[in-house]
């Protein structure tokens, strides 16, 4: 309580509080002072207007005295209002505590429901908080946009940065206050305990001033290290800094081995900085070459200046783009690059990392929503059989002299009481949840170690959780608010009421049942389309395959006679393990994304006029790498070790290229080239088609080459081996340590686990979606027997008085089920009219289901339809079971 | 100035109207009469400047008021001490005491020495 009121205050209620009163009290007193002051001056002599005069001129001003009294009563009133009010809402709230306590069964019910759904809608919402709006940790963040570029008519809708282009924004892009651009990588880390493969990001100096984090010790990047030689210096990962240097702020200066080199450690980045992934483990300069034309792999970051907006980056970085393209003669030379759809794609940072996320988080919210909608229709069902019970209480105190508003409050103070008792368990709930949810491998999102309860997610779930306490507490409250004294004083009249209250009930019912019903629908479009993907032919045969990288040192890599050596060591020596059926080489595995995308050509056609024939996912691997990861060869032959940099180029194609210009097998002997590289290589086998990224789009188009002729570096080897167990895993190890101790092998992946990657976000709004429509499943039986029940119980007198006068118990089962079935049909009519309209917006997450597939929008009805009618037979076997004697004996 | 003797009339005011209300409930006019009686006419302060500071005192929870009938049977607002009025004056007048003394010595200092 505030301090300056005494314990008493209470008294002071009789003093006026009413604006027009407290004016009267005010000029009352005033007046009484100016007349008794004038009576004793003139019973001091004075005449009658000059003692006026004096008495209001000892006074001062008035109307000045009377203003200042008015405000500082004002303001007083409005205080002990206040207080008034708080200490009667404290007051009703401890009454409501009392009465949860007499009846804790109802209360532990009722709380564990809004638990449920208040948890999770506070543990959907930490996540959208946490990943949509929360600002990147990053000072005027909103300034910070992402550039890449995009083609759309060479097959090119987005497309990275070459280092050309990044110099070219950073000079003449005058929209930025600076710009820089990353690719992300991996090094060999040779130490004491062995090569150690790290994940990097090669940036170029201004990468730290434009994020606007710089390194906790030690310096940035120098300009002068962007240069191609000078970039032999690394700035440490907190993560690294303590797992591999135990913290030492001395390291810094200090010098180590990379692939082979000497690097510097200049600085170490502060704890907790995770851009533009959260794995980077430490940061290179790029060795910015401003010739440099090809390898469109790195991203633009930019911070624009104050007052610029991203569009207008975006034009500016478009225009220099076409000049450079004019230039380069990008496009081919008969169209100018403003003809064409070649752009710059500025966005601001924040959009580009979680902009994939922010569709399944807004429908996981909504789904959520939906829950606690039917959470809180379950309560208000739970809450109108009690308020009948508690009709005589609620007239006694009328009776008593509460008005119907002060009953009402009494009643809404004590649902929201319940519902933010179920608040504090939904908050813990959703605390324990989300901890076990970013910890687990299915946070597969953006920005997940931003994801934390904040004090914006706690005002959310206060708001919530009051306003599903007043919308639960409302229908019952204003029935019970509406009582009439006389004819409910009156024992016995209780049914009329119990028919008003079973309408609402009847209502609330059929909408839970349709809002289930919704969310039932979405959920199974949802996971329909997931099945379906997951069944999509992916071209190849993951099961018992590993992939294990394998960096090379340059020294190997970049000598064609000593890469062929090991590369038959290696496949050789792994091949004759016991266990191991094939293993080859490759510079990607499928999904791993590793591969070059390129324009191609074919021999013999005029190159097209946008330069080639579309683009191509370009591998070079070795002999025998179709037949580890299970992709058939339809025509001509595979690689063999023959192919090597001494014979002639050789290419195989998938099936979707051969069949575009020729047939089958016609392909063979037939020309292809990358516009990289100006060799034709000659096609000697076909292959199937692979689908090598996102699931859901169709396959694109692959040349292989034989690795030996082309040297890519780093390398991946693929095993397919009868038992995936680690005694084959570790002397594979053992087999590559032997032909070059040099290799780290950290990264052994299942090609499975792989493919699982790539579903994750998928599955993860399948997970979470189809376990929400349960729980509203689950919620809306629990509703629909809530209500069947309290009916029954509410009947049971008329059902004895029917039994005992002869009817069929039978007929009676049949009369509560027709009711139940009634507003089963009601609540599935409505559910698939509100499905139809809002499945709409799920199209971008469905995969070859459509938003109204004919199986999900009639099976699930029937589903919920039989399982309310299951929910409602238990009540309808206990009104055919109603004894005819207690019934008559009730009151 | 005028500034500084209001001021410093606005909390001795205050400490007044306490020590008016400790012999008993009155009403306004009869603690602006107590006052200047009491301080020998010396306060010269306008009569209305009373009120603003019994109301602000009241607000403060200091004193309490009633409607009653004053001595010539008139209508008139009682003003009465409250516990915490009591507490508040007991605190706050030895303060002033020694404040108005320490005050009156350095005033009479008649060199700059220091003992």
């Amino acid at each position: 309580m505030n301090p300056a009121h005494p314990p008493g205050w209470r008294r002071l209620l009789r003093l006026p509080l009413g604006a027009r009163s407290i004016q009267r009290d005010v000029d009352d007193e005033l007046a009484f002072h100016l007349a008794m002051r004038e009576e004793k001056l003139r019973r001091l002599g004075l005449p009658a207007d000059a003692a006026r005069a004096e008495a209001h001129d000892r006074f001062g001003d008035t109307s000045a005295v009377r203003d200042e009294c008015l405000t500082i009563d004002r303001q007083y009133a409005r205080e002990v209002r206040l207080m008034e009010w708080l200490e009667s809402l404290w007051s009703d709230f401890q009454y409501a505590l009392r009465t949860f306590r007499r009846m804790p069964t109802f209360t532990a019910v009722a709380v564990i429901t809004l638990a449920l759904g208040i948890g999770a809608t506070t543990a959907m919402f930490t996540l959208v908080n946490g990943i949509l709006l929360r600002p990147l940790p990053y000072p005027d963040s909103d300034r910070i946009v992402r550039v890449i570029q995009s083609y759309p008519e060479i097959g090119l809708d987005t497309w990275g940065l070459n280092q050309m282009n990044v110099a070219m924004y950073r000079d003449r892009a005058t929209d930025f206050a600076s710009f820089a651009a990353y690719r992300g990588g991996s090094v060999t880390l040779q130490g004491p305990t062995g090569p150690q493969r790290i994940p990097i990001q090669r940036v170029t100096s201004e990468f730290f001033r434009t994020i606007g984090v710089g390194p906790a010790i030690g310096r940035p990047f120098t300009a002068d290290e962007d240069s191609p030689r000078k970039n032999t210096v690394m700035i440490l990962s907190d993560g690294l800094w303590h797992s591999r240097f135990g913290g030492d702020p001395s390291v810094v200066g200090k010098t180590i081995d990379i692939d082979g080199q000497p690097y510097q450690i200049v600085g170490v980045m502060p704890p907790h900085f995770a851009f533009p992934r959260p794995d980077v483990a430490a940061y290179v300069p790029m060795g910015l070459n401003p010739l440099w034309r090809f390898g469109f792999f790195n991203a633009g970051i930019g911070r624009l200046k104050p007052g610029i907006t991203p569009e207008h980056a975006e034009a500016q970085t478009t225009k220099i783009m076409w000049d450079w393209a004019r230039q380069q003669n990008v496009a081919h030379a008969s169209v100018d690059p403003s003809k064409t759809r070649m752009k710059t794609i500025v966005k601001p940072l924040h959009e580009a990392l979680t902009g994939a996320s922010a569709r399944p988080l807004t429908i996981l919210l909504a789904a959520v929503t939906l829950i606690l909608l039917i959470a809180t229709a379950n309560v208000a069902t739970l809450l109108s059989g009690r308020a009948a019970a508690r009709q005589r209480e609620i007239t006694l105190r009328s009776a008593l002299g509460a008005s119907g508003r002060r009953v009402l409050r009494q009643l809404l103070t004590e649902s929201v009481a319940l519902a933010l008792l179920g608040a504090v368990v939904g908050v813990a709930l959703a605390v324990g949840g989300v901890r076990m949810f970013t910890h687990s491998s299915l946070a597969t999102l953006p920005r997940i170690h931003d994801v934390t309860i904040d004090g914006r997610v706690l005002a959310f779930t206060l708001v919530v959780s009051v306003a599903s306490g007043l919308l639960f507490g409302l229908l019952p409250a204003i029935h019970a608010g509406r009582v009439r004294l006389t004819s409910d004083l009156i024992a016995g009249q209780r049914e009329s009421s119990r028919g008003a209250s079973r309408r609402v009930n009847n209502t609330l019912v059929v909408t839970q049942l349709s809002l289930s019903l919704v969310l039932l629908i979405a959920a199974g479009l949802v996971l329909k389309s997931f099945q379906r993907l997951t069944q999509v032919d992916f071209g190849f045969h993951p099961d018992g395959v590993t992939s294990i990288a394998l960096p090379l040192p340059q020294r190997v890599a970049s000598d064609a006679r000593r890469l062929n050596t090991f590369v038959n060591a290696v496949l050789s020596r792994v091949r004759a393990i016991p266990g191991v059926q094939m293993a080859a080489l490759a510079s990607a595995v499928p999904m791993s994304n590793d591969g070059d995308y390129d324009g191609f050509l074919i021999g013999g056609r005029a190159a097209p006029p946008n330069g080639n024939e579309g683009q191509t996912y370009r591998i070079g691997v070795s002999p025998g790498y179709f037949q580890s990861v299970g992709i058939p060869l339809l025509y001509g032959r595979d690689f063999a070790v023959t192919d090597d940099s001494t014979s002639l180029r050789v290419g195989i194609v998938d099936v979707s290229i051969a069949n575009r210009y020729w047939k089958g097998a016609e392909a063979l002997g037939k020309r292809i080239r990358t516009t990289g590289d100006t060799t034709w290589f000659t096609i000697v086998g076909v292959v199937g088609t692979v689908r090598d990224g996102d699931p859901a789009l169709p396959p694109e188009p692959h040349l292989y080459q034989s690795l030996p002729q082309v040297g890519d570096n780093p390398l991946s080897l693929v095993i397919r081996a009868t038992a995936s167990n680690g005694s084959v895993i570790a002397m594979v190890r053992r087999a590559i340590a032997e032909a070059e101790p040099a290799i780290p092998l950290d990264d052994v992946k299942t090609l499975t686990s792989v493919i699982d990657q790539t579903f994750a976000t998928r599955r993860l709004t399948k997970l979470l979606l189809g376990g929400f429509a349960l729980v509203a499943l689950l919620l809306a039986a629990v509703g629909i027997y809530g209500v069947m029940s309290l009916q029954v119980a509410n009947r049971s007198r008329e059902f004895g008085i029917r039994l005992a006068i002869g009817a069929d118990p039978r007929a009676l089962v049949r009369l509560v089920l027709g009711e139940g079935a009634v507003l089963a049909a009601l609540g599935v009519v409505l559910g698939i009219a509100g499905a139809v309209a809002v499945t709409r917006s799920l199209a971008s997450l469905l995969y070859d289901v459509s938003p109204t597939d004919p199986v999900v929008l009639l099976g699930l009805p029937l589903l919920l339809a039989a399982i309310a009618l299951a929910a409602c037979y238990v009540p309808a076997r206990r009104a055919a079971r109603s004894d005819p004697l207690s019934a008559l004996r009730a009151d | 100035m005028a500034d500084t003797e209001t001021d410093l009339l606005r909390s001795s005011l205050d400490l007044l109207v306490l020590k008016a209300l400790s012999w008993g409930p009155m009403h306004g006019y009869g603690i602006s009469e107590w006052v200047e009686e009491a301080t020998e006419s010396l306060l010269l302060l306008e009569e209305g400047t009373l009120y603003p500071a019994l109301h602000r005192l009241e607000r403060r929870g200091w004193i309490t008021s009633e409607w009653g009938v004053s001595d010539n049977n008139r209508r008139a607002k009682f003003y009465r001490l409250t516990s915490a009025g009591r507490a508040r004056f007991r605190a706050e007048a030895p303060l002033w005491h020694r404040h108005a003394q320490a005050i009156a010595v350095a005033l009479k200092r008649t060199s700059m020495e220091t003992a």
